[in-house]
């Protein structure tokens, strides 16, 4: 052994592998060093309303002397890397963006909120999705994300705007003939893009994904056995009617079936779409006259509805802030301040919603605002004044894989023949149960 | 050690330890950072292969082969996994060896513009592969995309490319082959032009034709480099992910579901990382043996039609 | 040789001898002038694509306006200059340094036999065969706790790693290729083996290193997947900057295909430059 060391001690690596773990554990000292007693580390999603929210709390931060840190991370990752942050018990973030989507999956790893003053004024339905299992709140609601109707104010009148699903057939058709437009409808159908296809239209039509139908229960879900509601009547006329608007109506562009949100709204704001359903905080981007052609030719509007529902049914969902449990208490009495800040800080949420269109979390401004912004008052009346109204994913853990098998049997049976559509579905009733009960 | 006793033994002992800890020594550096940034992390990932680990909620109770199970007796990845990443791998080694190999013999001879040539058919390696699928995608876009507005130029009707399984998979096929393509044609390049040129002025004289000359020459001395670069692209197309993520994502429904797309959406969008782990380890098993098989293959294949 | 008799066979038409020299000569030039607008044609649309105003950037074929407001947008943001930078030297730092680990192991399974080599070959084989899906993850861990999160070498070390397989078995090509009878000659006039090693062996390998620095240099700058689990923000990285250009509302592509334009530039002087040497080094 001696031997040994003695042969490397002759190598110039070991001045080499000296240099290395020197410099390494300098860099690893500074790193620790520069972080200040009173900083906030926020890990988010760079996109414009997040950047709005935080700078409502940056107003705050200013005030009491608080740095406020932005860490800025790829949404393909977000999700994955802040739920290994959470689970090792890291201390990276003092704060974190929280979305419905994974609301029930970091419950047990968040600080709960029900004491940060002013969410007495948020809403409460949407805020479902963050309960814990003692029934304790686990977010602050930052801004609400709604799937809206979009139509071309340019091409219909309010009045001529679809009611019905079989209106939006026929107004695409008439504008199509007219030489006014390339396509009726479009919107996102791929993975993950679901509701701006076969989701809304589903809710629409009275049906859902499992039975019993529009029920969030976890426990009622569970006593059904995720039994997938694919077979039922209504659930095939959606099918029907989507490959129907392709391939019979031609209302909607051959490609639909792959698209994501960029294709459906690259699409739309090109002008060469009449509808399309999408979050109601594009509306920010489809008004922005860099990004868009179709700016000030925006209007929006109910959902059209199914042959077995008289009224819509829309969604109303939220982004929010987190505290990770890990947080020193101090420091988290110090979020939740600046959080309560947020809250009460009716021009900053006023703002928010004037530069990104996304709705304030105060949801007592709303009157308010609806009174002097008529683009607020159209989303109101689209989505907010809708009911009945349901949530827009399921909130038990399997609810990913039930997601990915559910998307996969609608896109096949869309994708295949028409007169094969009853017997795919049939077939992916199986698939979409075992990924709810988790076997195989 | 028992060197006292004979002197000469002692001495080859010495000798043999000498050598021994040069070789050690050289190898200590690799070693040492594959051990703490490779290996580790791969035991790791292994070790929760046989735990209930999910990412939100890790357990890590040992669960033994549970995970392996579950995947060895999904019927997808049996039937529609495995089929398509081996098709895949099949499809794209062959097409960007050959497409690599006329590049390389193209570049191989003197003409003007030969840099500009080469410099352009490079382009592919200065290109994040990520941000280069998100363009393919876009191209090949049914409405928008520039492949179909040069096809209806030609008359052609429009195809929605990304929503049939065999259109979907030329797409990611093409996409793989321009980016590998440039790899190919480089190390072959390097290959043709280390070549000693007297078997090929013997073949002058000869008269041979340029294909006997190619067949005949060129490529039984080209062998042991394509052997080596098919083994180590087959292990990489193997493992393919972000260009057909980016694509297709793995679409329409799972017709062009990959291997590691299997493993990620297990591990990453379902949250099971146990189970994903199980079938990223199953897979390394899978390509370990293929590779060692296809290497052997390759050598006596290519030993036998000289 | 079977080849010999080969070759003396009957000499059989093929097309290309059938052509006229002009033909051939046509027929060549087309080839080549198609063959360069595939190879271009993706480069020479993001090119495109990021000259468009941000309304166009989908239907870049529609229209004629262009604009320089995606690359000004861009370079106004203070994280993209220090991308750049950061990018840079992570790519030329990970060069060195995986030429640096991979060319002694290289030279060690050129020139030994035995157990050692054959062992180490197989470890570095086995492992490269696993997919990263598995241990990026746990990487992430090892990271953190050895406090190298979000560092220059939490980032260069697990890149290093990664190379270890496929460098050593080209550098191994390498000293195949070089006489050893010179170190032996450097050995018996005094020589250590470190000293042959140094002194005579790779310095006759310094085409081959070359060209693997190109190479090396190339797949680091564009590398994705690391930078993005292996980053935050003390350390931005181009790709992690492009990555963060995609939302869950969708993506803001103008801006993307931008960066990934600045990004191409650097990438482009260094094969131009470079490619000289890869070809002459890269043997394996």
């Amino acid at each position: 052994m001696q031997g040994l060391s003695r042969a490397w001690g002759l190598t110039p690596l070991r001045g080499v592998a000296a240099a290395l773990f020197a410099i390494a554990l300098t860099l690893g000292a500074v790193v620790p060093a520069l972080a200040q007693e009173q900083e906030i580390k926020v890990g988010y999603m760079k996109n414009p309303i997040q950047d709005a929210s935080l700078d409502i709390m940056e107003k705050w931060a200013k005030a009491n002397n608080v740095k406020l840190t932005r860490i800025p991370m790829a949404y393909s990752v977000f999700m994955e890397k802040v739920t290994a942050t959470l689970t090792s018990g890291a201390d990276q973030f003092d704060m974190i963006w929280h979305n419905d989507d994974w609301g029930q999956l970091w419950k047990k790893w968040l600080e709960t909120t029900d004491d940060v003053k002013g969410l007495e004024n948020a809403d409460p339905w949407p805020l479902l999705a963050f309960w814990n299992d003692d029934h304790k709140l686990t977010t602050v609601p930052m801004a609400h994300t709604v799937g809206t109707f979009f139509y071309r104010t340019d091409l219909v009148k309010p009045e001529e705007v679809p009611k019905t699903f079989e209106e939006l057939v026929s107004v695409s058709q008439r504008l199509q003939k007219e030489g006014k437009v390339k396509w009726g409808y479009v919107g996102g159908m791929s993975m993950n893009n679901t509701w701006f296809s076969f989701l809304w239209t589903l809710w629409a039509n009275n049906c859902d994904i499992l039975k019993p139908m529009l029920e969030r229960d976890n426990e009622k879900l569970k006593a059904a056995r995720f039994e997938p509601a694919l077979t039922e009547p209504c659930h095939r006329e959606i099918v029907e009617y989507w490959w129907d608007a392709i391939n019979t109506h031609k209302i909607s562009p051959p490609g639909m079936t792959a698209y994501g949100r960029n294709e459906a709204n690259a699409i739309f704001m090109a002008g060469d779409a009449a509808f399309t359903v999408v979050d109601s905080t594009h509306f920010g981007e489809f008004s922005d006259p860099k990004r868009s052609k179709i700016v000030g030719k925006v209007g929006m509007a109910p959902f059209p509805v199914g042959p077995r529902a008289k009224v819509p049914t829309s969604w109303n969902e939220i982004w929010g802030w987190a505290i990770p449990i890990g947080v020193p208490a101090p420091k988290k009495k110090l979020v939740k301040e600046m959080l309560a800040a947020m809250m009460s800080d009716e021009a900053g949420q006023i703002e928010m919603w004037k530069k990104t269109g996304g709705p304030p979390p105060n949801v007592k401004l709303w009157p308010k605002l609806a009174a002097e912004d008529p683009d607020f008052a159209a989303l109101k009346h689209a989505v907010f004044d809708q009911t009945p109204i349901t949530h827009a994913a399921y909130y038990f853990a399997e609810w990913p894989a039930v997601h990915k098998a559910y998307s996969d049997a609608v896109i096949a049976a869309v994708s295949g023949k028409r007169e094969d559509i009853a017997k795919v579905l049939e077939e992916n009733v199986e698939k979409v149960r075992r990924a709810g009960l988790g076997t195989n | 050690m028992a060197g006292v006793a004979n002197p000469m033994a002692g001495f080859r002992l010495v000798a043999v330890d000498e050598k021994k800890r040069f070789m050690l020594a050289l190898i200590a550096p690799a070693v040492l950072v594959l051990v703490f940034f490779q290996i580790l992390p791969i035991l790791t990932g292994a070790n929760a292969s046989f735990r209930d680990w999910h990412l939100n909620d890790p357990k890590k109770t040992w669960i033994g082969l549970t995970n392996y199970a579950y995947v060895v007796r999904d019927r997808e990845f049996l039937n529609v996994v495995l089929p398509n990443t081996f098709g895949f791998l099949a499809a794209s080694v062959a097409a960007s060896l050959i497409a690599g190999l006329m590049l390389a013999l193209l570049l191989n001879r003197q003409f003007p513009g030969r840099w500009l040539v080469q410099t352009i058919v490079l382009l592919p390696l200065m290109v994040a592969p990520v941000i280069a699928a998100i363009m393919i995608r876009w191209m090949f876009n049914d409405q928008f995309g520039i492949v179909n507005v040069i096809l209806e130029a030609f008359g052609i009707a429009p195809i929605a490319w990304l929503t049939q399984k065999w259109t979907a998979f030329f797409a990611i096929l093409l996409t793989d082959v321009w980016l590998w393509t440039p790899w190919f044609a480089l190390l072959l390049l390097a290959a043709l032009q280390s070549l000693p040129p007297e078997p090929f002025e013997a073949a002058q004289i000869d008269a041979a034709s340029a294909w006997r000359t190619f067949r005949y020459i060129t490529l039984p001395m080209l062998r042991p480099v394509i052997v080596v670069c098919v083994v180590i692209r087959a292990i990489d197309a193997f493992r393919t992910f972000d260009i057909v993520w980016t694509i297709s994502g793995g679409g329409p429904a799972r017709a062009t579901e990959v291997f590691s797309i299997y493993a990620y959406v297990e591990a990453f969008q379902f949250l099971n990382f146990g189970r994903g782990s199980a079938a990223a380890v199953l897979g390394a098993i899978i390509i370990v043996v293929f590779a060692m098989a296809l290497y052997r293959l390759l050598n006596r294949w290519v030993e036998v039609s000289r | 040789m079977s080849t010999i008799e080969a070759i003396q066979a009957p000499r059989s038409r093929y097309f290309f001898e059938a052509l006229a020299p002009g033909g051939r000569r046509a027929f060549f030039l087309l080839g080549t002038v198609a063959t360069c607008l595939l190879f271009a044609f993706p480069v020479f649309w993001l090119v495109l694509t990021s000259l468009r105003p941000g309304y166009a950037v989908y239907y870049v074929h529609r229209g004629s306006d262009f604009t320089l407001d995606n690359f000004r947008e861009v370079l106004s943001q203070e994280i993209v200059l220090k991308a750049l930078w950061n990018s840079f030297a992570i790519a030329t730092l990970a060069t060195v340094l995986s030429l640096g680990v991979t060319a002694t192991s290289g030279y060690m399974l050129s020139r030994f036999r035995g157990t050692i080599p054959t062992a180490w070959f197989g470890a570095i084989y086995v492992f490269r065969c696993v997919p990263y899906v598995s241990w990026v993850l746990p990487l992430y861990f090892v990271t953190r706790a050895m406090g190298i999160f979000d560092t220059y070498w939490g980032l260069l070390l697990p890149h290093v790693a990664v190379h270890i397989c496929f460098f050593s078995w080209i550098m191994k090509g390498f000293f195949d290729g070089i006489d050893p009878s010179m170190e032996y000659a450097a050995m018996i006039d005094g020589c250590s083996r470190w000293g042959a090693f140094l002194r005579v062996a790779l310095p006759a390998a310094v085409p081959g290193l070359t060209a693997l620095a190109v190479l090396c240099w190339l797949y680091t700058w564009n590398e994705f997947l690391f930078a993005l689990i292996l980053t935050a923000q003390n350390t931005p990285i181009l790709t992690v900057v492009m990555a963060q250009f995609v939302h869950e509302l969708g993506m803001e592509w103008h801006l993307m295909s931008a960066t990934a334009v600045l990004a191409l530039g650097p990438a482009l002087i260094v094969t131009i430059f470079g490619q000289k040497y890869v070809i002459r080094g890269l043997k394996i």
